[in-house]
């Protein structure tokens, strides 16, 4: 029992990170290790009598409460130590491998050190923490008892995170970096994070094991342990709590433990490593038959969302003749206007005149000059074009701007702030928003999920907000809820809300980047060709969300394609050519242009 | 046109895309041999995704991809390159930690060493610039040398029709003119049918024989290259959009 | 100094058996882009397989090593037609991938000690005279082994780049696409780098196996750490950076044991790995271009 609750302790901490976190700590052992050693080495008297060593070095004699505390702290932070060397953006199967070196060499560490760990003897002798109660048996029950509520605990306090908008934030950084980069969340600061409690748990489960064998050797942490519990996450569905105890009771719980009980065979412990074989077999066979696992991680599903005043903004309205087009038209753009408007920031006070100034940017690739030199400025509540032909370097200039690409010379000033050194996340943060070209959407959110874990500076996705629960964030997400379900009704999605995102069409997908970016609040926007490959009907919200932006104070930059509609928009269009601004000016005069025919045509 | 007469190439009513969108919505295209045929169309069109579907690189949901009269609709790339298709990729379609006599090489894997010797001759003759710059690392070259590179290095399995995709993207105007002029007007001068895919319209309508307008998936003019150039409505194709050659484009200017 | 000098002599030879194994490791890597961590069962599987051999079937111990690489190489080519390949084709991340081939090592590893047992083994071999060259001191199995490997380097080179297929396996690496559309199946090119990565495996268990003192069923998964780690110096999928960095750790590794404590020779390894990984984490010899393909995304 006390086995299987330990498991469990340290199989939800893997989840938070493996499954929902998509961190391969492959290496997580070690953080079970940490604890139990921590414990040990602080709990055991001077002069133990273990082999080798005479007199103990440390001997704390730390009360046991205490201990506890210190080695799941200490196990905390040493999540968060290597996670600072062993996460850095790496291929992930790089990390893997790292951590599952990590994890092999500090066995050999601690082997080979025979002053605090007594080296590949183990510790022995560690005080139960529940000495206090004298008989045997009713210690036993008791810590049955104590570990029971240690699960329960820990599942708790999982849930914390991996349910709410911290676990939405959590599943975004798992599904695609550059978005949740794209949309403010810090993926370091939310690895480590994740990385600290998860050791932290691990570290408990560490120490309650050792705890109630009152003995600890290097051999019971070898890497296999660690993938025995990924394992169990895999066959009971990564990602998901309830997964992960039906996966660690089946497998660790009646497999492992119970093969203790099979009759010999052959020499001893045949059995167990038989054992070993089994599961490795069943793993692979999961990898193979049903990736996502018995269990696979459960969709939120929210009510469906509030109706709009006018339901007149769906399309499901026969459009009768051209009149009552331009009626609806007007109808959805002051609809538009009002989901926009509600939240849009106006930040009177300040008294820069250009939301973005661009001034000399250059990038190179590889010795072929992307951008060179360019310079533009978009004015507050203006909508610019940026047009060019293939190759011109535009979508370079909208990472620079948005600081996905780091230039090598120039300066982007956005709302009078020097933000050139400042990180892509918090550009998000301060409002300046853009979209991909390729549309990167968290595939296993759902549609609604994918807008919601947008929204900015949620209470929930703070550690203290995720702590506090429901009731602190509640009220939050409601207002978030509503405005979601309001985009989506606007873009005509509202039925595709709990769809996977990874499932939408293509068109969808676009929407969903530009549903996401209006989440965020922009102050300037950026979008790359947002109407790429969308109907014309689509393509026409598109335009409309973009003059209710204008309206409600917020500039767009407008990379597209489509020059007819830039044409309609932009009051104002940059026409970049091999990587420099070539000219700017309206569309029509731009069109008869020489240059920018030549541009165009003859590139 | 009738049979397969002088057509190397011959697509049929291509369906194609990503996933369940088609980019490519019906079209027909056939490349004659000895001729340069050339497929033009705003950003977006699927000019790119034309020759994925040709070379079985996207999802197929329709029509037919014929070389010489035989389906080859989904074949794979290794196979369509063993029966007389050459293809050269957007971007850097060479083997940059590779000596330029060993791109050459491997363009002529297929070979034996007899053949593979002439080919290589053959390719210096058609690319004299390259003769000194055999020992030379593709990766230390410039833009121009690579795309001859990437050019020769298809050419070496004497292809039945060579597929070009925007070998001009990222050159100079007199890059530019140089790869169309001397490279793909070349080739089908000296018989081999050439399909190109370009973004800059005006250079490649000057040097084509046949052109191909593509707008959103669908081909919307296919005359002589002089013809779509002098076209009037071409300039609104390009600058006004895809919707340009529709009626509801606004007046320009 | 004779100490130093004689580190140095061990630190060679334990280079050179740690460079064979990386090589075999990156060479699959650079061209399938899997990271096969069941290697080290591999080895292990290797060195049981030659132990049958000499001890059992009482063959010359060098007449074992091409018959073990021929295993070896042939099973390595059969796994991944078994597991990887099949796993990319359905697009399976390269974690799923990764943690697939850790469970078919652990799988292998315990199912070789279910048969075999967990006690320790020993190569009837002789011990052998020992060479005494200005204070190197080598066995003659040992130098033999050094040379042995060097030639197998020279060989892999050539094979690289005087050899057609050593081209098209370097055309695989560097670009697919066009690779295909020069009609090369890349494929039989997987299959080449897979069985040339067995081969090598397999040589590196029984040699190993052969010339250490006494070994169980931890064998390859121990000496995993030392290959990833010469691997890794040298810049994943880099075969020459492969090998200085087996010989790099090799000498590290002998060193530490020798003036630190025996017991530190797997933290010194650990230590060259997270300095490389955090100071230049495309390796020494890994170029720009390669490091873009291969670690990013």
């Amino acid at each position: 029992m006390v086995y299987i609750g330990t498991d469990l302790i340290a199989a939800w901490g893997l989840n938070l990170e493996f499954g929902v976190t998509g961190i391969p700590n492959l290496a997580f052992i070690v953080f079970v290790a940490c604890g139990a050693y921590t414990y040990a080495v602080l709990t055991v008297g001077p002069a133990a009598q273990f082999g080798g060593a005479e007199t103990y070095i440390i001997g704390g004699h730390v009360p046991a409460f205490f201990a506890i505390v210190i080695a799941v702290i200490v196990s905390g932070l040493l999540g968060v130590l290597i996670g600072l060397t062993g996460l850095r953006r790496l291929r992930l199967d790089y990390q893997a491998l790292t951590l599952l070196i990590i994890s092999f060499v500090a066995s050999g560490i601690v082997g080979a050190d025979s002053n605090i760990f007594n080296g590949l003897d183990g510790m022995s002798l560690i005080p139960d923490p529940l000495q206090f109660v004298s008989s045997q048996s009713g210690r036993a029950w008791l810590y049955v008892g104590v570990v029971a509520a240690m699960c329960v605990f820990s599942v708790l306090l999982v849930r914390r995170f991996t349910g709410g908008p911290m676990g939405r934030a959590l599943r975004a950084v798992r599904d695609d970096e550059e978005a949740a980069i794209a949309i403010g969340k810090s993926i370091l600061g939310l690895r480590l994070l994740v990385q600290g409690i998860g050791a932290a748990l691990a570290g408990l489960s560490g120490v309650l094991l050792v705890g109630f064998i009152g003995g600890w050797s290097p051999s019971a942490w070898q890497y296999v342990e660690t993938l025995a519990l990924l394992t169990a996450l895999i066959v009971g569905g990564r990602g998901s709590n309830l997964g992960a105890l039906i996966g660690t009771v089946l497998l660790l719980g009646a497999f492992l433990q119970g093969v203790q009980y099979l009759p010999t065979i052959g020499r001893p412990d045949l059995i167990f490593d038989l054992g070993w074989v089994v599961v490795g077999g069943l793993t692979i066979a999961f990898l193979f038959l049903r990736p996502q696992g018995i269990l696979p991680e459960r969709r939120p599903r929210y009510a469906s969302g509030p109706q709009l005043d006018e339901p007149a903004a769906a399309t499901t309205e026969p459009a009768a003749g051209s009149a009552g087009d331009d009626d609806r038209r007007a109808r959805r753009q002051a609809a538009l206007s009002a989901v926009v408007a509600a939240e849009a920031r106006r930040d009177p006070a300040e008294s820069y005149e250009d939301v973005l100034v661009v001034e000399g940017i250059a990038r190179s690739f590889g010795g072929v000059h992307a951008v060179a030199d360019a310079t533009f400025t978009v004015p507050r509540g203006a909508i610019v074009g940026l047009i060019g032909p293939n190759g011109a370097g535009k979508s370079t200039a909208l990472g620079i701007i948005s600081g996905f690409i780091t230039p090598e010379s120039g300066r982007v000033t956005f709302a009078g702030r020097d933000v050139t050194g400042v990180p892509a996340n918090r550009r998000a943060r301060q409002g300046l928003v853009r979209t991909f070209q390729l549309t990167h959407e968290f595939s296993r959110l759902t549609l609604l999920e994918n807008l919601l874990v947008a929204a900015r500076r949620h209470r929930g996705e703070t550690v203290l907000g995720a702590l506090a629960g429901r009731r602190y964030w509640h009220a939050e997400e409601r207002v978030n809820l509503e405005r979601a379900h309001q985009l989506l009704e606007l873009f005509s999605v509202s039925h595709q809300a709990n769809k996977l995102a990874g499932t939408l069409s293509g068109g969808q997908k676009r929407m969903l980047e530009l549903m996401r970016a209006l989440m965020l609040d922009p102050k300037l926007l950026l979008l790359d060709e947002p109407m790429a490959g969308l109907s014309h009907a689509v393509s026409e919200l598109v335009e409309q969300a973009c003059l209710s932006l204008r309206d409600a104070g917020v500039a767009v930059l407008l990379v597209e394609h489509e020059l007819a509609a830039v044409e309609r928009l932009c009051s104002n269009v940059v026409v970049m050519a091999q990587g420099t601004v070539l000219i700017e000016g309206e569309m029509a005069a731009l069109r008869r242009s020489k240059e920018v025919q030549e541009a165009y045509f003859v590139g | 046109m009738s049979a397969d007469n002088g057509h190397v190439l011959r697509i049929e009513q291509l369906v194609a895309g990503y996933g369940d969108t088609p980019v490519i919505r019906g079209v027909d295209v056939e490349v004659p041999a000895g001729k340069l045929v050339v497929v033009v169309g705003p950003n977006g069109a699927g000019k790119s995704t034309l020759l994925k579907a040709i070379l079985g690189l996207v999802n197929i949901t329709g029509g037919e991809v014929m070389l010489d009269g035989r389906p080859i609709t989904r074949s794979p790339l290794e196979d369509l390159a063993r029966n007389g298709v050459g293809y050269v990729p957007q971007g850097d379609a060479v083997f940059d930690s590779m000596r330029v006599r060993e791109n050459l090489e491997m363009g002529g894997y297929l070979l034996d060493k007899a053949l593979r010797a002439e080919r290589l001759e053959q390719a210096l003759e058609l690319f004299p610039d390259l003769r000194h710059k055999l020992k030379r690392y593709v990766g230390t070259m410039s833009g121009g040398e690579r795309r001859m590179t990437a050019v020769a290095r298809a050419m070496m399995l004497a292809p039945r029709v060579l597929l070009l995709d925007e070998p001009t993207a990222g050159l100079s105007a007199a890059l530019t003119k140089m790869v169309l002029t001397e490279q793909a007007r070349m080739l089908a001068d000296r018989g081999t049918a050439v399909l190109l895919v370009e973004q800059k319209a005006h250079a490649a309508l000057e040097q084509a024989d046949w052109a191909y307008v593509l707008v959103q998936g669908e081909v919307a003019m296919s005359a002589p290259g002089r013809e779509v150039l002098e076209d009037p409505d071409m300039g609104e194709v390009f600058l006004g959009g895809g919707s340009g050659l529709l009626a509801d484009a606004e007046p320009a200017g | 100094m004779r100490l130093f000098i004689e580190t140095i002599g061990f630190g060679i030879f334990s280079g050179s058996l740690i460079s064979l194994g990386a090589v075999g490791f990156t060479v699959q890597f650079a061209i399938s882009n899997v990271l096969n961590v069941a290697y080290g069962a591999f080895i292990t599987l290797g060195a049981y397989f030659g132990y049958w051999l000499v001890n059992d079937a009482h063959l010359n111990f060098w007449l074992t090593v091409p018959i073990v690489a021929i295993a070896i190489g042939a099973l390595s080519v059969a796994f991944n037609r078994l597991l990887p390949r099949p796993l990319l084709r359905r697009g399976a991340s390269f974690v799923a991938i990764l943690i697939g081939t850790v469970w078919a090592g652990i799988t292998l590893q315990y199912t070789i000690v279910s048969i075999v047992g967990p006690s320790t083994f020993t190569y009837a071999l002789g011990n052998g005279k020992t060479i005494d060259l200005w204070d190197f001191v080598l066995t003659n199995t040992q130098l033999i082994i050094i040379g042995g490997t060097a030639l197998l380097m020279l060989g892999y080179h050539g094979l690289l780049t005087r050899t057609q297929l050593g081209q098209a396996m370097r055309a695989t690496s560097v670009n697919p696409v066009v690779a295909r559309s020069c009609g090369i199946r890349i494929d039989r090119i997987t299959d080449v780098a897979w069985l040339i990565s067995g081969m090598l495996c397999g040589a590196t268990g029984v040699v190993l196996a052969g010339t250490v003192s006494t070994f169980d069923s931890t064998l390859g998964t121990t000496f995993l750490v030392y290959m990833i780690a010469a691997a890794v110096l040298g810049g994943i999928g880099q075969p020459y950076g492969a090998m200085i960095g087996g010989l790099v750790v090799g000498l590290t590794t002998q060193l530490t044991a020798a003036y630190l404590s025996p017991a530190y020779e797997d933290v010194a390894a650990f230590v060259i790995l997270v300095v490389m990984l955090l100071a230049w984490p495309r390796g020494l010899f890994g170029s720009a271009a390669a490091a873009g393909r291969r670690l990013v995304g």
